[in-house]
């Protein structure tokens, strides 16, 4: 069954990305958008965005990185191993749990950062990107959402939050493992 | 929160870096002060006036065992150069030997971009010309503050790393940015809107039917379905302000603010974020399906715990529906 699942997976994942970059020019031809202007306007926002992120990368980054160069971090990966390892969850992803719901860029310089040292192709990658494609910064958007309208008492929000990011956080273990482990 | 959690990071590695290192001091983990015992080869034999030569280092594992404890065993024979410096007598390893720890460290601790070669001094080597072996000690450089140093130098490479990580990701940012544009502007998400719309109504009880915050939550939802961030938050604020226009309260969240931000947290992903798609590059492609598999999951989870939540006495005496339930629900 699940021989099955991952086979059809990985047959239909070579057709997601080709698929999006034709598609999406495609229904917009059809709807009678003029796609390449289109295009190049959105395309300009990616530098936009690359450049608005590097502050919050810098941030970020160098303080991971001081975390694990002063080795820190080896001692809490090892300390939380056998509790994490119970349910399955390996402790090199929990950095990502918890920096996830705090800063979007920041969690994404955390996935580049664990590529450069587990590799692209390891499970713990797919696992951490698949949280940050499956959870939100939780805190950013309870700030401007609710900001936006002057809420200061947010009452559940932030619990309901968090809990819809942790069933995230676990979920995206469980289903890397099950379709790559 | 980010506050305390960003400036613990880099509290507690400084004191984690201090506390390895003066336990490093305290037990003198790199005997800074003691020579380490070695045998020279030298196949053409010792000349003391040259500048350079060639030579095999062997270190016997017993004194070596002895002198720095621990597993690390010393494989036999390195190679290395014997150096003559205006201050003596110097012995380099090559660079490409795998060396046991400690020296491993310490030759990390002292190697330099010019010369990233572990380096000692040699002591007590008395040998007349042409002799082919010989015993000497060595005496490294002393390793003090290793792992402060460590922090120092990985606060400036990240640093370093993060700005050139942000540009890298510019071309396939434009790539996905524009394509999410094209969508957009086709309307994809307005196409969609109506198929969502009636499954809302149940979550949204205190939103009439008819009432546009429906239309503008739907929209917001399609647009984070389809990874158009950009969008998302735009509409996810109109659909804010239509809420708001329904709290009987100025500044407290109802309900159905509490479900939209639970749904914006937790929705389901078709497209995944464009930011991902520039740091994964083609392995994103295997990833598509785990994303929308997790996020169906923490969708579904997302509503039944706000809903839950929803109940949770505390919060129900919070509400600021809660007063008006018996008067303003008609049609319950």
């Amino acid at each position: 069954m699940i021989e099955t699942i991952r086979s059809v997976v990985s047959v239909l994942s070579a057709f997601v990305l080709p698929t999006l970059i034709v598609g999406f020019p495609l229904y917009g031809l059809i709807k009678g958008v003029r796609v390449y202007e289109v295009f190049v306007e959105g395309a300009k926002e990616g530098f936009d965005v690359a450049v608005t992120i590097i502050p919050y990368l810098i941030a970020i980054l160098f303080a991971i990185g001081m975390f694990r160069a002063s080795g820190a971090m080896d001692y809490l990966v090892n300390a939380l191993d056998p509790v994490l390892g119970m349910i399955g969850v390996p402790a090199e992803v929990l950095p990502m749990g918890i920096v996830r719901p705090l800063t979007g860029s920041g969690s994404a310089g955390l996935v580049a950062d664990m590529i450069n040292q587990y590799g692209e192709d390891s499970l713990v990658v797919k696992m951490a990107a698949t949280m940050f494609g499956s959870t939100e910064t939780t805190f950013y958007v309870i700030a401007v959402y609710f900001g936006a309208v002057n809420i200061r008492d947010t009452r559940h929000a932030v619990p309901a939050g968090l809990f819809a990011d942790f069933v995230g956080f676990l979920a995206s273990v469980y289903v890397v493992q099950l379709l790559f482990g | 929160m980010l506050n305390y959690i960003w400036s613990g990071l880099i509290i507690g590695s400084l004191l984690f870096a201090l506390t390895v290192d003066t336990q490093e001091l305290v037990e003198n983990r790199f005997r800074n002060d003691t020579p380490l015992p070695v045998a020279l080869e030298i196949d053409e034999g010792y000349a003391p006036d040259a500048r350079r030569q060639p030579v095999r280092i062997r270190i016997d594992s017993t004194p070596y065992a002895q002198m720095y404890g621990g597993d690390a065993v010393p494989e036999g024979t390195y190679s290395g150069t014997l150096v003559q410096t205006r201050e003596g007598r110097k012995i380099e390893f090559s660079t490409d030997a795998d060396l046991p720890e400690p020296l491993a460290t310490i030759q990390s601790y002292h190697a330099t971009d010019d010369n990233p070669a572990l380096r000692g001094t040699l002591s007590s080597l008395t040998a007349s010309p042409g002799t082919e072996q010989l015993r000497a000690a060595v005496q490294f450089e002393p390793v003090r503050f290793r792992k402060l140093r460590n922090i120092a130098q990985a606060a400036l490479n990240f640093a370093e790393t993060a700005a050139s990580l942000a540009l890298s990701l510019i071309g396939i940012l434009g790539l996905m940015l524009g394509l999410v544009k094209i969508g957009e502007e086709a309307g994809l998400i307005e196409a969609l809107t109506g198929i969502v719309q009636p499954l809302l109504n149940p979550l949204f009880p205190n939103v009439p039917r008819d009432h546009p915050a429906l239309a503008n939550i739907s929209l917001n939802l399609l647009a984070n379905v389809f990874g158009l961030g950009n969008a998302a938050t735009p509409l996810g604020i109109k659909a804010m302000e239509d809420l708001q226009d329904l709290n009987p309260s100025d500044d407290t969240a109802t309900d159905d603010m509490v479900m939209l931000l639970a749904l914006n947290t937790s929705s389901v992903q078709l497209v995944p974020p464009s930011l991902l798609v520039a740091i994964m590059g083609l392995q994103i492609n295997q990833l598509f399906f785990s994303i929308t598999l997790a996020t169906l999951f923490s969708t579904i989870a997302g509503i039944l715990g706000t809903l839950a939540l929803h109940r949770v006495p505390y919060f129900r005496a919070t509400s600021p529906h809660r007063s008006d339930d018996a008067s303003e629900t008609p049609s319950a």
